[in-house]
Formats: structure tokens, C-alpha cells, sequence
């Protein structure tokens, strides 16, 4: 694992700390221009998450579904595979979750970890899709997979609409799940500790799915450095030619790549149908799917460092929603801020002062030695 | 009966004009697709370019009332978009897909941002007065009963977008430019050897692309309908990106691969008045686009098979 945490290095850090610095410096001067409360919109954007605690709560839940996606695309970027199809395996894996929990009559220990299983099987197959099309028959897995975005969030419509429908109001939505059916608060129903739930916890929904998450996280990281499936993902990445050299069956791991990468998206798309709203609606994922991306990009495709750019992405995002409610800037400038640290990040030659510094500092370090070994 | 109706309807004059309509808004960003690809840089951005044409050309026709300065914003809004893809791909060496993608969340977000912040409304244009750019009607043609309906009457960018298909044509297989074009996506060290720049030529193909985008984007809101609405490009911009695949790389193969599609996304339209479930019959267009992916990849890997297979027989029989 000590090898892993020293490929992330400090120079990669440094580099990711101002690519974010710098565009929420952009960000900044767009709503100087278009604000005419300029600091107080971005005082509520920078602090707001933590000012409340249902909002810290808020911005919990999102860094849920943000990591597990930012996990998912971490396999598919890893292996150098552009299979964006993280928002249609999320939809599909809301769906069937969503479907199992208000339909199977079961005590919640056995339906949640069910309707979890479910969920991400449901990815697994959407995902098998766009690797198999690759892989076999050479599509385009960027084209493929929009495109299968599409179709995803078509169909979920139509069985919402045509068949999960609430026959009370107008509103696109299932009826809620039953108790059984939904994700519990992440904190245990202990007696002695009822106060502090009470309290703190009962204010804040984030779910038991945390756990879920922790766990995740490992098993990607275990899954990518040490089985040889993970070898194999990162042989394709790597160099896809030595990779087939060296034995590996480059079509087969490509398709199992982005199927795996399906697993975790679907489960994204549980926690939102089964934690965030219990219950399905109409556009469930707000265009969450993309900003996986960012979360993978910002983390360098280590799963490790998901959590930690989730968290940051996350409350950025819970930030954006605080501002639009507080002043007159829209969210969408967040959106404008994650598409400007994608272009820093992955801009092989911006910032090389740093990279030069810091070469040269190590290369110093590396000389001084010498002169000491000899006398 | 329905069924008769529809296929009466499928055949008819009307159906085949829109046919041409909706295929306009694919054609545009195909070629761009195209002439990017054929230059080594393949644009994923064509979306985010589409959506940035669309919203500059209703802005600039409703402050300006000039349809034509409106036109004129779109394709320079394209051309701006391409030229930041550029800047990064070519100069700073990012990815060229992360930037496409990147480049098509920032314009997603940013044109609801400038829609917002200029009309406090972030679904939809309809506040703002904009023009639309004319419609044709070509004399003597327009009174021929069948074809006078299925030719005549489109919108001016609609036989921009056939003329276009055309000279991008010319300006690949018939022009210095072209050839120095492919040759940097065939074999950018080749070409460079023999003395050609690369990179400038990819920066003029990326601007190409992004002018021939925003076109697509202006089509979309300025002919097609004549309000700009968030995200209304609906992943046109990648459709138009599996057409230059289907295509062959070819720019009359990307029309009629554009063309396909459009025929999918009007059947769909038409399917719509019947009892079909409205997101059953609106897969269509993206179903085909997948399919038609597939069946392309295979015909072209038995064509790769039977190729080497005479040349075998030729050389070493």
C-alpha cells in the first residue's frame, strides 16, 4: 500500500492544489462580473456546507454517490478506456434497486443488501456493453456509451411513467419506499447513545452506504494493485500493445473492465433511489454522471485518493447550491469551475514551473550525497 | 388502419422534406467531425460548440435584430470554443478526449450560466426576441408537385449544409491544404519530415470544425426552432461524431451517414402521433446510431480480412 500512496507524488499534489486553486480563481472573477453581491455569493459558495449541520449532511450524501462514481470511472480511465457510460449504468442501477426494495416483502436486512446487490449487477450488465462493443467489434466505446446513456434514461422513463407511477398527484415519482426498503441513518440505534442521535445525527441523513463506500474504495485498490485482473487493467492502460505481448486477453479485460466500472456506478444509483430521495423520480440523477470525471481526474485514477477529491468535489457542489439559493449566481458556475480543473489537470504542460522546482530540488538532494560517500 | 397511415405517411412528400430538415443539425458538425478527424485531432467537443452556436446566434439576433450578425456570432462563438480545444490539445498536450469532455460540460454550464444571468430564466430563450434565418423557396422548383415539396422551401443553412458537404469535399482531395491535412493525420512525423506544420494545420482544421459546429448550433436554434433551450443539442454532436465513423472518413459517405440518422430521428418523430410510448419511439435514433456503429466495424474487419486474404494469394501463392 506504501508504494501506492508514493506514486500519488507531492509533486502531483502540488500541481492538483493549484489547477483547483486556479479555476476557483477564474470562477471568482466571472462572478465579480455578473454578481452584484460578488464576495457574499462566493463567502456562501466557499462556506456554506459547513454552516449548518443538515447541510454538512448534504454534502455528505453527495460525496456518497461522488466517490462511488469517481471510483468507477478510476477503472475505465485507468485502462485508458473512455467509456462515459457511468450516468446510464447509474440510472438502470437506481431502477432495479428501486424496483426490488418496493417490491420484494422482506425484513430490511435481507432486502437492503439485496436491492444493493441488484443495483450493481444491473451496472455490471449495462456496463458489460460498451467494453464488449469495443473490444469485439471495435465501436467507438465514447459514441457507444453516450448513446447508451440515452437509451438508459429513456427506458427508466418510460417503465417510471407507464409502471411505478404514484397514482396520487402529478409529480413523476414513484411512491416512496417502505421502511424496509430505504437506507438507515449510518449512526446504530444503541440505547446509550440515543442522546447524541438525537442531537447531531438525526438532523443529517447520511446513510449506512458510507460503509459501503469505506469498503469499496479497498476493495478497487485491492482489485487494481493486486490481483491480476487489476495487472491486466493496468497493462491496458499502460502500453495495449505489451499487454498483448505479454499474454494478456486484451479483449476480455476490456469488456470486464467497464463492466466492474458498471458495478460501482449502479451503486451510486441505489443511493440516490434508496437513500437520497427513497423513491424513484423523474431525472434522478441530475447529470451526477459526469462529474465523476472530475472526481477520478482530480485523484489521478488512484482509488485511495477518491474519498478525499470527493469530499472536496462534493462540498464545491453542496457550495454551489447554498450560493444559488443565497445570491443571484447560478450553480451552473460550478459547473464552469469543474470543467476549467478538468483542462488544468489533465494539461500536460501547464505549470511547469513546478514540476521544474521540484526536479531540481531533488536532483540537488539526490547530488548531495556523493561528496560525503567519497570522504 | 393506423399502420396504413403511417407508412402512407413514411412515403410521402411531406415526410422526405423532413427528412432534409432534421438532418441539417447533424450534417454541420459531421463534416466539422470529419475534417478534424482526417487531421489527427479528433474533436469530441462538437456538442459543447453546437450548444455555444446556438445560444451566441439568438443573443446576437435579438440585441442586434440582424439575423445575419446573429449567424455570424454563432459561427465566431464555434470558432472560439475550437480554438480554447486547440489551445489545450495542441499546445498545452492535454488529452484530447478529457478536453473534449471538458470542453462540453464547461459550455453545457456555461451557456445556462449567461442565459441566466441575462434573461433570469435558465430553461429557455423565450424572453429574448431572436430571428430566424430565412427559408428558400428555389423558383420553378417549388411548383413541381412531389419534388417541388421535398426540395424547396428548407431553410437557407440547410443548403449551406449540402453546398458545405461539397466544398469540404473539394478542400480535402482537391486543394495543397487537404493534402497536407491528411497527411498530418495519416503520419504526423511523415509529414512533418516533408516539411508541413503539423500543428498549425490542426489548429485550422479544429477551427473548421468548430465553425461548421456552431453552423449546426445556429441551425438548431435559429431555423430549427427559434429559441435556444438548455442543452437542446441533445447529443447531436456525438450522433454527428458516429456518422464520420460510419461515413468512412469520407465527406460524401458523413452526409449520407448523416442523412441516416436523420431519417432515424424523423421516423421517430412521425412514430410519435401513434400509441407508442413517446421514450420508446424517441431510442430510435440512438439505437440506430449504436447498430449502424456495429454493422459498419464488421463489414470493415471482413473487408480488412479479404484484403489481406488477396494479397496473400497474389504474393505468396
Amino acid at each position: 500500500m506504501k508504494r501506492i500512496f508514493r506514486s500519488n507524488s507531492k509533486k502531483e499534489v502540488l500541481r492538483i492544489l493549484m489547477a483547483v486553486f486556479a479555476a476557483l480563481l477564474i470562477g471568482f472573477v466571472i462572478t465579480l462580473f455578473f454578481s452584484k453581491d460578488p464576495i457574499g455569493a462566493y463567502v456562501s459558495f466557499l462556506t456554506g456546507p459547513v454552516t449548518k449541520l443538515n447541510r454538512f449532511g448534504d454534502w455528505i450524501q453527495e460525496s456518497i454517490t461522488l466517490a462511488l462514481l469517481g471510483l468507477a470511472f478510476t477503472l475505465v480511465f485507468k485502462a485508458e478506456i473512455f467509456s462515459l457510460g457511468a450516468e446510464g449504468q447509474m440510472v438502470v442501477g437506481a431502477l432495479v434497486s428501486g424496483v426490488v426494495a418496493l417490491f420484494v416483502p422482506l425484513p430490511s436486512y435481507f432486502l437492503i443488501p439485496l436491492a444493493l446487490i441488484a443495483g450493481s449487477l444491473a451496472g455490471f450488465l449495462l456496463g458489460i456493453i460498451p467494453g464488449y462493443l469495443k473490444a469485439y467489434l471495435k465501436a467507438n466505446e465514447i459514441v457507444s456509451s453516450l448513446m447508451l446513456n440515452t437509451i438508459a434514461i429513456k427506458i427508466y422513463e418510460y417503465i417510471l411513467t407507464n409502471f411505478l407511477k404514484a397514482p396520487s398527484g402529478g409529480y413523476m415519482a414513484s411512491v416512496y419506499f417502505p421502511p424496509e426498503g430505504t437506507l438507515s441513518s449510518f449512526f446504530p440505534n444503541i440505547p446509550f447513545l440515543a442522546n447524541i442521535r438525537n442531537i447531531w445525527v438525526d438532523q443529517t441523513t447520511i446513510t449506512t452506504l458510507i460503509y459501503v463506500v469505506v469498503i469499496a474504495v479497498f476493495v478497487v485498490a485491492y482489485l487494481m494493485y493486486r490481483t491480476p485482473f487489476g495487472y491486466e487493467l493496468r497493462m491496458l492502460g499502460a502500453n495495449i500493445k505489451f499487454a498483448r505481448y505479454g499474454g494478456t486477453d486484451v479483449k476480455r479485460a476490456t469488456m470486464l473492465v467497464t463492466a466492474v466500472s458498471g458495478i460501482f456506478a449502479g451503486l451510486a444509483g441505489a443511493h440516490l433511489s434508496m437513500g437520497v430521495h427513497a423513491r424513484l423520480l423523474l431525472n434522478i440523477t441530475a447529470g451526477l454522471g459526469f462529474e465523476g470525471v472530475v472526481v477520478a481526474l482530480l485523484a489521478r485514477n488512484n482509488p485511495l485518493a477518491v474519498p478525499i477529491t470527493a469530499l472536496a468535489y462534493g462540498y464545491m457542489r453542496a457550495g454551489a447550491d447554498i450560493m444559488e439559493r443565497s445570491s443571484d449566481v447560478s450553480r451552473e458556475m460550478v459547473v464552469v469551475i469543474q470543467a476549467i480543473i478538468i483542462l488544468l489537470i489533465t494539461a500536460e504542460r501547464m505549470f511547469p514551473e513546478v514540476r521544474r522546482r521540484v526536479k531540481t530540488r531533488r536532483s540537488k538532494a539526490a547530488v548531495k550525497p556523493t561528496p560525503k560517500s567519497r570522504s | 388502419m393506423s399502420i396504413q397511415v403511417v407508412l402512407g405517411s413514411i412515403f410521402s412528400a411531406i415526410f422526405l422534406a423532413s427528412i432534409i430538415r432534421i438532418s441539417t443539425p447533424l450534417i454541420l458538425p459531421a463534416l466539422g467531425g470529419l475534417i478534424s478527424d482526417l487531421s489527427g485531432a479528433p474533436n469530441i467537443a462538437l456538442e459543447g460548440m453546437m450548444l455555444a452556436g446556438a445560444l451566441a446566434g439568438v443573443l446576437v439576433s435579438s440585441y442586434t435584430h440582424s439575423v445575419w450578425l446573429g449567424l455570424l456570432a454563432g459561427m465566431l462563438a464555434g470558432l472560439l470554443i475550437s480554438m480554447l480545444l486547440a489551445y489545450f490539445h495542441l499546445i498545452l498536450k492535454t488529452d484530447p478526449i478529457l478536453a473534449g469532455v471538458a470542453i462540453n460540460i464547461l459550455c453545457s454550464g456555461g451557456t445556462i450560466f449567461v442565459l441566466y444571468v441575462l434573461t433570469g430564466d435558465k430553461g429557455n430563450s423565450s424572453t429574448l426576441m431572436s430571428g430566424a434565418l430565412p427559408n428558400v423557396q428555389i423558383p420553378f422548383i417549388k411548383d413541381i408537385p412531389l419534388i417541388g415539396t421535398i426540395v424547396s422551401g428548407h431553410n437557407i443553412l440547410t443548403y449551406a449544409a449540402f453546398l458545405l458537404s461539397w466544398l469540404v469535399s473539394v478542400l480535402l482531395y482537391k486543394t495543397s491544404f487537404g493534402t497536407h491535412l491528411r497527411a498530418a493525420g495519416e503520419n504526423s512525423l511523415a509529414a512533418s519530415t516533408a516539411g508541413i506544420n503539423v500543428v498549425r494545420t490542426r489548429v485550422i482544421a479544429l477551427g473548421i470544425s468548430g465553425i461548421l459546429a456552431g453552423l449546426g448550433g445556429i441551425n438548431m436554434s435559429m431555423g430549427y426552432l427559434t429559441i435556444f433551450q438548455r442543452d437542446m443539442t441533445a447529443g447531436r454532436g456525438f450522433i454527428a461524431l458516429a456518422a464520420v465513423f460510419l461515413g468512412g472518413r469520407t465527406p460524401m459517405g458523413t452526409l449520407l451517414a448523416a442523412v441516416f440518422f436523420g431519417s432515424a430521428d424523423a421516423l421517430s418523430n412521425m412514430l410519435g402521433s401513434l400509441k407508442i410510448p413517446p421514450q420508446l419511439v424517441q431510442i430510435i435514433p440512438y439505437v440506430a446510431t449504436i447498430v449502424a456503429l456495429v454493422v459498419y466495424n464488421i463489414r470493415r474487419q471482413a473487408q480488412i480480412i479479404s484484403q489481406a486474404r488477396k494479397f496473400q494469394e497474389k504474393h505468396m501463392m
